[in-house]
């Protein structure tokens, strides 16, 4: 087990192609508390989250089935999809500033696969199968051994239950706690879609923590692989502060040597298998286990810690870090742009849709003894849980426009469409060529205001003359 | 293991630039290979035998259910169930909704017709047929005018439910046996509001 990392290839591909398995050894240290108390709290969210009701609904429920999704109390409809643009590029664009500021932070601490690679399912390898050293002799034993047996299959017992656990709750995102829960009663053939979905679910996370583990941050994740174009001489990365530690090795009468003894302790707890002495690689997830392994060392051996360190790459050099920088002053101020307008198109989603169109196959517009008419098709969607009545209202400056029986109101269940055909008529004798026009969805609770604009054709006025 | 751990560098160079002699992970190998093969068993079940059910038969199966649930609504619909129809409140109540909804566009408000977009209905003149099943088949089918069909055919939007619905409404205002059948060319004044 003990192969030098080299920089050229992935430790954890041989040169067939073979995979080779990591076996880190744990070192518990300032950094390994710390990074344990968030991806607590961070598993704690994320199984708590759907039992927390906001407005009567779970507090995120993205519920596919009636492409409804319920978000901190709103209510979105498919029509307001476009909205996961915010989400989607401000996650990324989030991501992209904290690595100019802080490198690959997400990585280490918050990333569900480390996340509960770390700090679920190797506690459960150390459980069954002991430390890393009786764990690579595991790995070696030949399967006939029952001792093996014994403590693989339980260690995939083990893992198949939690997997399974993690498979509901993110199900539960979908269908909500009221909606799982009789699905776990029923039987599977009850609800088959579900089923297949939760027992793939199961499956692929049984399959990426068993066996491929590393390989979906080296090989599948993009975001290590954006690494050099993100980050700068100034990020804060997990850094091996060269000038203080080489050269390596035992300092005897005559032979000088820097901080670092070479104990490999470094190489041993890390995750990804990459010798953090090689300098920022591809493969860092950042995630300080070789910060917490070289601090113990340096402890032990009375030198002071942080020889392996949180430190951007010039400080390494022997500069100071500059926090302030035109990228990160530019990302702060694109990021407040990003999210004023992110919050503004948020609260200014109606609980009700309206869209207008011509009817097909129809006059563009109609001259009559006494008026001229357009008509247009209004899409009206209550996208509320509640029942409402609506108005719809014309506005136009300078011309008296009627809308054609539209006095009482229209009644539209909770959740329900109505395609209403609008014939708007201006007198005759107020025509004065075609105009610009607003119409006015209402509701008569004063929830709903939709404005849509739309233009009035007519005849050439002088045609209407008598 | 010390021999794998340096790799070796190919012997071309392109531009100043070398590469080295890596091998891609055998399970990323193994994704593709996978592919390749389903793509192959895809291509057989789909294209070849015909083992996997078609799309277009599995759309056109379905299309026939949905005509055959429209069809059962309405199965049982002759001339007297429309009459019949147009004398019950609830039926008419339903229909009432379903012109106010959408007929009135271009028939007006009051069935008086709009010019150049829709024949009066409140009158006992009718130019596409002049019984009840007539004017449903006309609503649901919808007609062509001049050679262009027009904006009904609502079976669609409706269902065979609402526009029986409509109809019964629409005969409410009409004498079984009493509205005639009108040739628009001869006598286009009849029609216009």
């Amino acid at each position: 087990m003990s192969r030098s990392p080299v920089r050229e290839s992935v430790t954890t591909i041989g040169r067939d192609g073979t995979r080779r398995f990591l076996q880190p050894a744990i070192v518990i240290g300032a950094w390994w508390r710390a990074r344990r108390l968030v991806a607590w709290l961070l598993i704690a969210f994320f199984a708590l989250l759907p039992w927390i009701e906001v407005g009567g609904f779970p507090a995120v429920f993205l519920d596919v089935e009636h492409r409804r999704f319920h978000l901190l109390g709103a209510t979105l409809g498919l029509g307001d999809v476009w909205l996961l643009f915010f989400v989607i590029t401000g996650w990324g664009f989030l991501i992209y500033a904290t690595t100019a500021l802080l490198g690959r932070i997400w990585c280490g601490w918050t990333c569900p696969q480390t996340v509960y690679l770390e700090h679920v399912f190797r506690v459960v390898d150390r459980f069954f199968e002991g430390d890393h050293v009786s764990r690579a002799k595991l790995d070696a034993e030949p399967w006939s051994r029952p001792a093996k047996f014994l403590r693989r299959g339980g260690r995939a017992l083990a893992y198949l239950v939690l997997c399974w656990a993690v498979a509901h709750i993110f199900l539960a995102y979908f269908i909500s706690i009221p909606g799982l829960y009789p699905m776990i009663t029923a039987a599977p053939q009850a609800h088959p879609a579900a089923f297949v979905a939760m027992a793939v679910a199961t499956g692929v996370l049984f399959f990426n923590f068993w066996w491929f583990r590393e390989q979906l941050c080296l090989i599948i994740c993009p975001y290590g692989r954006l690494q050099s174009a993100l980050i700068d001489d100034d990020s804060v990365i997990v850094g091996y502060d060269e000038k203080r530690g080489e050269p390596r090795g035992k300092a005897a009468p005559g032979v000088v040597a820097g901080d670092c003894v070479d104990c490999r302790r470094c190489v041993q707890v890390c995750p990804t298998g990459i010798d953090i002495r090689q300098g920022l690689q591809m493969e860092c997830v950042a995630c300080t286990a070789c910060v917490d392994a070289c601090d113990d060392v340096m402890t032990k051996l009375k030198r002071p810690a942080g020889l392996v360190r949180y430190a951007s790459l010039r400080e390494l050099a022997g500069g100071r870090t500059r926090f302030l920088r035109p990228r990160t002053l530019l990302y702060a101020a694109l990021l407040t742009v990003g999210l004023i307008v992110a919050t503004v198109s948020l609260l200014r989603v109606q609980p009700a849709g309206f869209k207008l169109s011509r009817p097909p196959q129809t006059e563009l517009y109609v001259v009559s003894a006494d008026s001229v008419a357009n008509v247009f098709r209004a899409k009206i969607q209550n996208k509320d849980d509640v029942e409402r009545r609506f108005f719809v209202e014309a506005e136009a400056t300078g011309t008296r426009l009627t809308i054609l029986n539209q006095s009482a109101g229209l009644i539209i269940a909770p959740q329900a469409e109505v395609t209403l055909p609008l014939t708007l008529l201006v007198d005759r004798r107020d025509y004065r060529g075609e105009f610009n026009f607003t119409l006015r969805l209402r509701s008569d609770d004063g929830k709903v205001s939709v404005l849509q604009k739309a233009h009035f054709i007519g005849p050439d006025p002088r045609t209407l003359a008598r | 293991m010390q021999d794998d751990e340096q790799p070796v560098i190919m012997p071309h160079s392109y531009d100043g630039i070398q590469e080295y002699d890596q091998s891609l992970p055998n399970w990323w190998l193994f994704t593709l290979f996978a592919s390749i093969a389903f793509a192959f068993v895809y291509w057989l079940a789909n294209f070849t035998t015909g083992t996997l059910p078609d799309d277009r038969v599995a759309l056109d199966a379905e299309l026939a259910a949905l005509e055959a649930r429209q069809l059962a609504a309405v199965k049982d619909l002759d001339e007297a169930t429309l009459w019949k129809m147009s004398r019950n409140p609830t039926t008419l109540a339903e229909g009432q909704a379903v012109y106010a909804g959408l007929c009135f566009s271009c028939h007006g408000p009051k069935m008086e017709g709009i010019k150049g977009v829709g024949f009066r209905l409140n009158d006992d003149l009718w130019v596409h047929g002049n019984t009840g099943m007539a004017v449903f088949r006309n609503i649901n089918e919808g007609v062509v005018f001049d050679g262009k069909p027009t904006g009904m055919a609502a079976q669609k939007a409706l269902g065979a439910g609402r526009v029986a619905a409509v109809t019964a409404y629409l005969l409410s205002f009409q004498q079984q046996g009493r509205m005639q059948a009108i040739d628009r060319t001869k006598e286009p004044s009849q029609l216009t509001p």
